[in-house]
Parts: C-alpha cells; structure tokens; sequence
C-alpha cells in the first residue's frame, strides 16, 4: 500500500571509509554513508587556474590528512582532512571525520599526515556535533604553546560575506589518493537547512572531510562536509563562524577522555530543545484536505513531497504526502536529531465500507518503528487509544523507544487514522528523533491537537 | 473337563489385533493346549518369533472354595511369554494364574493371544461410537462445510479489489476444497491404517467444524477489539487459535487411536500448552513483550466502535509511565553490553 518514494539520496558525508584500495566498494558496516568512492572521483572539475594554485601553494603547509587507526594495527580505519588554525597546533576538522576515535577511543587512535609526510597524533580538545565540527590538537605541540609554531590558516571575516558566484577553493585528500584543491563557487546558504550551511558549487568527495574552503585570498570560508550523491557539484561547507566559535571556545581546553557520547548526549539534548521548540512554533499549513485539516508543517526547515494513486482495478484510490527535514545529527553509527511526517488520504468510495476497512486495516498495520538496531535502541513501546479533537473520532498510537548510549534521549513515532467516514480516511505519521521524554509529548501533542474538521460537522 | 456342556467350548483362544478387532480364534475343546510353529500343535502360529512348541496352556478346574488354576508353560523358547502384558514367562519356567473370572492375555511372538473361559464376565453391548455414526451423516457436516465455504468467500471478496474478483473467488473455493479433501484424505489414510476403517465422514466432520471456529477467530477478537479498544485481545488471541488447532488434532486423533483416548488428550493438551509456551517466548525474544501485536491494528467501519474516546491532553498524559519502562531497558541492556564484548543485533 505504501510506495516509497525516495526523490533525492541522503546527503553523503565525506569521511573515506574504504579499506584499501581507495576505488574499491566501501566496507558496508562503516560510520558515514559510503556510497562514495567511485562515481565521485570520476566527477568532473573545473581547469585549476592560476589563482587556485597560488592559493594551494600557500596553504600547502596548513593542510593535513587525519586518519583514524585501529589501535594495535597499522591499518586505518577511515581518512579524511583537516587544516591548522593556530600556530599552537589546532586543527579543525569534521566531528564524523574523529567520530570512531571520539566514542570509541580504547579501539582506535588519530594522526595527522602533512603534505610532505610528517605524521604525528592527535588528541580531541571539542566537539561540535550539531554542526559538524571538531577541535583537535597536535599531539606534537606543547600545551602551553611554548613549543613549536604552527602556519595557521586566518578565517575570513564575518564581516565581508562573499556574494553568490564568488570563487573559492575546497582543499582535502580526497580518496586518499594525494592532497588536491578542487575549484568552485559560493552559493549562498542552503535553503531549508536546520543549521545553516554554505551551498558549494564544486566537486567534493570522500576523504575531503574536514578540509578547508578558501576564498582568492586563503581565508577559511568553511569546511567541507558533505555532498548530494544524486547531483553534479552539489556541496557543503559548514560555515567558517561556527568554526572560528569553536576555536576560540576550546583552543584552552583539556583533552577529552574517554569516550565521548556524554558530550555527544548534551548536544544532542540542547538539538532537540530547539529543534522542538521552532517546530512547534512554526505551526502548520492550512488546506491539506477538503475534509480535515490534516498536519503539514510549512516549508521552513522541512521539505514535502507528494504522490497520487489510483487503483486500476476499481480498488483503493490514495495520496500521499512525505515531509522530511535535510538536516540530520550523524553520532557515529547512526544519525538523529531530525523530524518527518508522512500522511495518507485514501478514497473507498469505489469499495464499500467493508473491503475500505479492510486495506484501511492493512495500511494502519503496515507501520514499522524498528530503525536502529538494538545494540543502539530498546525494543519500542506503545501507547493507543481512541482520540477525539473537536467531535472527529481518532485512533492514536504513540511508540517510542530510549537510546542506550545516550541517556534521556528517545524517537518516538505517532500514528493517527480518522474514523469518522466509513468509504475514506486519512492516517498520519509523525516520526521525531532523538528527543526527550517532555518533548516527545509535547510534540504527540501538538501533532494530535493539529486533527480536526474543516468545517464543523 | 467335565464341566462344559454339550456345543459349548471349553475355553475360546483369540489372536487380536492392537485395534482390538480378533484376526482368529480357535476352539479349545480341551486342556491342555500347546502353541507353536511346528504342526503338531493344537494352535499352530506361523510367526518366525514363535518357537516350534511355543508354550501349553492348562486350566486346573477349582473346587467350590477355590477358583480354577491357569497354567501357562513356556517351553523351548527365547523369547518366553508374557503374561497380562506385565509378566514374562520364560522358556522351561511356567506361571499359576487363579481364575479371577477375567480374559487373560498372552504374548508369544508378536502375536497377541487372549483366553476366553465360559464363566468369564462379559461386558454390556456398547452403543456404537459417534465416530461410526458420523460416517453415515453428511447432513450436518455438510451445512457447516457450506457455511465455511461462504465465509471464505466473504472474506475473499473483501480482500480482493472488485475487478479480479471472479477468478479469486473460483481459486480460493478451489484451494479451500483440495486442501480439505488432502487434510482429510490422509487421516484417513492414518485411520484406515490403525482401525480398519477409514472414518472420512469423521475427520470432514472435525476438520469443517474447526475451519469454522478458526475463521469466526480471525475476526471475533479483532471486532471487540477495535470496538471496546481492548488491544489486549488480539494480542493473545492466537492461544484460542492453538486452542481450537488443539481441539481438531485431538478429535482427529481419536478416530486413529480410539481406544487410546487418555492419550490422545494428553498429546493435544502438551501440543498446546508448548506451543503457546514457544509463541510467547518467541515474541518476547523479537519484541520484549509476550504478546503478539505492538499495538491494536484492526480497524472496521467507524459505526462498530464502542469505546468512548479520550481527551488529547489525558491520552498523551498517559504516556508518562513508558519512560521509566524505557529508562529501565536501555539501562538494563547497554549494560549487559559493555561487559561482554557480543554483537547483540537481531
């Protein structure tokens, strides 16, 4: 009964997973999505001008590989890139590119490679999950600053935006095949983002991660973080302001011991307080149904889609809506953080009461609430029972299950059918992630409390 | 000896089947009586565990203050005889039974031998069983096999889209008929084998009255259910389904072993009692709770529902006490996790 429609692929985070060699398919059980490797490095770029190579050789010395190894072993488990940000050995990188090493640091270790070889460890100081982001430190630089000095990278500032068009340069190691700058523009922020990020008209691709945008005159724009793997040069930079936070909020902290999914927790908890509270806020669309006001929420950081069906045998007729935000929290093994909703409208007056109950009936059962496996998630929960809003009949269904490694966290997924009309009905579906147990009932709530007539009856 | 009367034999000796049903009997006219292959016996028994002179039997007549005196000797023989199915008689050994007015019965070989005397007992005439009764009844079974036939397409048609209802309707009568005729066929076969009889009204009989039971529980429960939101109900509606499956096999077993009722009672029951027993361990395995459904998923038209609804604000209120269920488990389970190092995905 239930089509599904996938219009665009995920976003791709650009941490290269691969196992040796790079082209080969990516290991399938690896953190960020690894539908990378080969169309992406067969994309094509723009003719390297002279300015990119004024601004490569000038950042050269900057720039560094990050790899994640296991410990114990010399193998590497996934790379990506990274960029000095002061002359006391700070570098930034992506929180997906050191997230085994972050949450898992009894199995693995981090190092930096620079361009001409030299390798050396890391250590984690902060992480920004929300966005991205994280601050690490070389293991060969003295705390205090005493020691070595760095070249560090100077971000552009705020106060100078770029205009859309604008040239700039995405550095990285992409593939793990050797250091690279691809060229491309700035393209404003990205519509419809949760978080903002900096739409990139240039080829990234995996292994990239973390590395640095710059503008004509080498100051950090951003840095890279991901791309559609259904488009040509549609990319992403994680603004340089929330870098540049970063930076100057961690650059004297102490590194991070152990693993790190209490930090991963509290962000994650601070996410979805906002993301509750601007979602409740925003309200929803009028005019989704002729006969109820069925809960669609206007496009602000959320993206619906719609599909109409008519039965060729004189069956079920139905339309459906799917409503999803871009924006998703990657924590190691799994993503969070984000809300959809779904909505069926079904037609039986070709049917008859009893055979529209019937598909009614098997539509209402065909529901799934298992999305994370169980090493990461408790078996779900549910709630159920008859509903009523303003005199229309519901049956409601709330399941949720908790996250085992991050504690208070939950999804929790509501289900709705009207049963007010014996030849048609509407069922919804509101599905949150990663919230707490208060929000995940306030937001039952406010999508329950959305249901009601058009007119009254 | 000199007992018997003129035409009345002194003693009846019957081979009887495990059914009961006596494959031969002989005459004794007079005690003893030898058993064994070879043909000087006066019951010759072709049976390659007989030995030749097998056993005698005697029957020492009693006085008016004691009872006759049975003699079973084994003779020449390996395997013996046993005695009332509980006592061996082994060869050259022999074994004095009082007359206590009952059939005795004896095993020599594999054949199954039982002393008739004529002042034994015999008991009342009995009704014949429902089982023989039903062979010659196909009206009842009939109307329930067509209501069963009705039922399937009614929920044929519901389930099939208005266009390509003709052909379902032909294929599920079809499918119902040849599966029914397969189930019955091969009990059948399994009675004919076990009481000679093949006791197909029987198991028609059993099999359309369960297939009827089983669709009214496809949908009873479900319809309370949704009208009384009891969501419990279809979640442990599958052990009626066990139950009535239970019930059929018991009922079809008895026309295989009917002299072994108890029995077949205690397999129905033990099938049922395992297999709710898996079921439920089953579903706590794959969904930590005992019950078959997640939640409620059965929906009929709107003008059958009972249950009153509730509020928005009181039903997500009542939401509260999951958290501290939820709590529990994600504590209770990434717990066990760090300690062993094992890959619990399902």
């Amino acid at each position: 009964m239930r089509p599904r429609i996938r219009r665009w692929e995920a976003l791709t985070a650009l941490a290269l997973v691969a196992s040796s060699p790079a082209f080969a398919q990516p290991r399938p059980a690896a953190a960020p999505p690894p539908e990378v490797a080969a169309s992406a490095a067969a994309a094509p770029s723009a003719p390297v001008s002279l300015s990119a190579r004024k601004v490569y050789e000038q950042a050269r010395s900057q720039l560094v590989q990050i790899r994640t190894v296991l410990k114990g072993r010399a193998s590497q488990t996934s790379v990506g890139s990274g960029f000095f940000v002061s002359a006391q050995g700070h570098i930034l990188t992506n929180f997906h590119v050191v997230s085994e090493a972050a949450l898992k640091p009894e199995q693995h270790d981090l190092v930096y490679v620079t361009a001409d070889g030299r390798e050396a460890p890391l250590v984690i100081l902060q992480l920004d999950v929300l966005h991205d982001l994280a601050l690490l430190r070389a293991g060969d630089a003295a705390p205090s600053g005493a020691g070595r000095r760095f070249d560090a990278l100077a971000f552009r500032s705020a106060t100078e935006p770029l205009a859309q068009g604008e040239r700039i340069y995405s550095l990285g190691n992409p593939l793990d095949v050797g250091f690279a700058v691809t060229q491309g523009t700035y393209n404003g922020l990205v519509k419809r983002s949760f978080y903002p990020q900096i739409f990139f008209g240039g080829a990234l691709s995996a292994g990239m991660s973390g590395g640095p945008a710059l503008d004509e005159e080498g100051h950090v724009v951003g840095v890279n973080v991901a791309r559609r793997i259904d488009g040509e040069q549609v990319s992403f930079l994680v603004p340089a302001e929330f870098a540049s936070a970063l930076l100057a909020r961690g650059k004297d902290a102490a590194p991070i011991v152990g693993s790190a999914y209490p930090i991963v927790d509290e962000q994650l908890l601070k996410h979805q307080t906002l993301l509750t509270d601007r979602f409740i806020q925003q309200g929803w669309k009028e005019a989704t149904h002729p006969r109820y006001r069925v809960p669609v929420p206007p496009d602000v950081f959320m993206r619906c889609w719609g599909t109409s069906t008519v039965s060729n045998n004189g069956g079920l007729d139905f339309e459906r809506s799917d409503c999803v935000m871009d924006t998703r929290i990657f924590v190691g093994e799994f993503t969070t953080g984000t809300i959809s909703l779904r909505h069926e409208s079904y037609d039986g007056t070709k049917l008859g009461a009893l055979r529209f109950a019937q598909r009614y009936a098997a539509s209402f059962r065909n529901e799934s609430f298992v999305r994370l496996s169980s090493q990461h998630q408790t078996k779900p929960r549910c709630e159920e029972d008859y509903i009523e809003r303003d005199g229309l009949p519901l049956r409601a269904v709330v399941c949720m299950r908790a996250y085992k490694k991050l504690p208070q966290l939950y999804d929790v997924a509501v289900l709705v059918a009207t049963l007010d009309q014996s030849r048609n009905g509407v069922q919804g579906r509101f599905d949150a992630q990663g919230v707490s147990f208060a929000n995940a009932q306030r937001l039952a709530q406010h999508y329950l409390e959305a249901y009601r007539w058009v007119a009254p009856h | 000896m000199g007992g018997a009367a003129l035409g009345e034999p002194a003693a009846l000796l019957e081979a009887v089947d495990r059914d009961g049903f006596v494959r031969q009997s002989w005459r004794i006219e007079r005690f003893p009586v030898s058993i064994g292959r070879a043909l000087d016996n006066a019951v010759v028994l072709s049976d390659s565990h007989v030995a030749a002179h097998h056993a005698t039997i005697d029957v020492v007549p009693g006085s008016d203050t004691a009872p006759a005196t049975i003699v079973v000797a084994a003779r020449e023989t390996r395997n013996g005889v046993v005695v009332r199915g509980r006592e061996r008689v082994a060869g050259g050994a022999a074994k004095e039974l009082a007359d206590d007015g009952r059939d005795v019965e004896l095993q020599v070989g594999r054949v199954q031998l039982r002393l008739r005397l004529p002042n034994h007992a015999l008991a009342a005439e009995q009704a014949m069983s429902a089982l023989a009764d039903t062979d010659h009844r196909w009206l009842p079974t009939l109307g329930v096999a067509a209501a069963v036939l009705l039922f399937v397409l009614a929920t044929t048609w519901i389930e099939t889209d208005p266009e390509p209802f003709v052909r379902s309707a032909g294929m599920a009568v079809l499918t119902t008929i040849a599966g029914a005729a397969v189930w019955c066929g091969l009990w059948a076969l399994l009675s004919k084998t076990f009481t000679r009889q093949s006791h197909f009204g029987w198991h028609v009989r059993v099999f359309v009255v369960a297939s009827l039971v089983l669709l009214v529980l496809s949908v009873v429960p479900a319809l309370a259910a949704f009208a009384f939101s009891w969501p419990w109900l279809t979640d442990y509606s599958f052990v009626a389904i066990y139950a009535t499956a239970a019930a059929a096999i018991y009922f079809h077993l008895l026309a295989v072993e009917p002299g072994r009722r108890k029995l077949m009672q205690a397999v129905a029951v033990t099938g049922f009692v395992v297999g709710v027993a898996l079921s439920l361990w089953f579903n706590v395995q794959r969904t930590g709770r005992p019950g078959e459904e997640l939640y409620m998923n059965h929906l009929f038209p709107p003008q059958l529902r009972v249950a009153r609804p509730t509020s928005v604000d009181r039903f997500v209120a009542g939401l509260a006490p999951m958290q501290a269920i939820l709590d529990k488990k994600a504590k209770e389970q990434s717990g066990s996790d760090s300690e062993g190092a094992g890959d619990d995905d399902e």
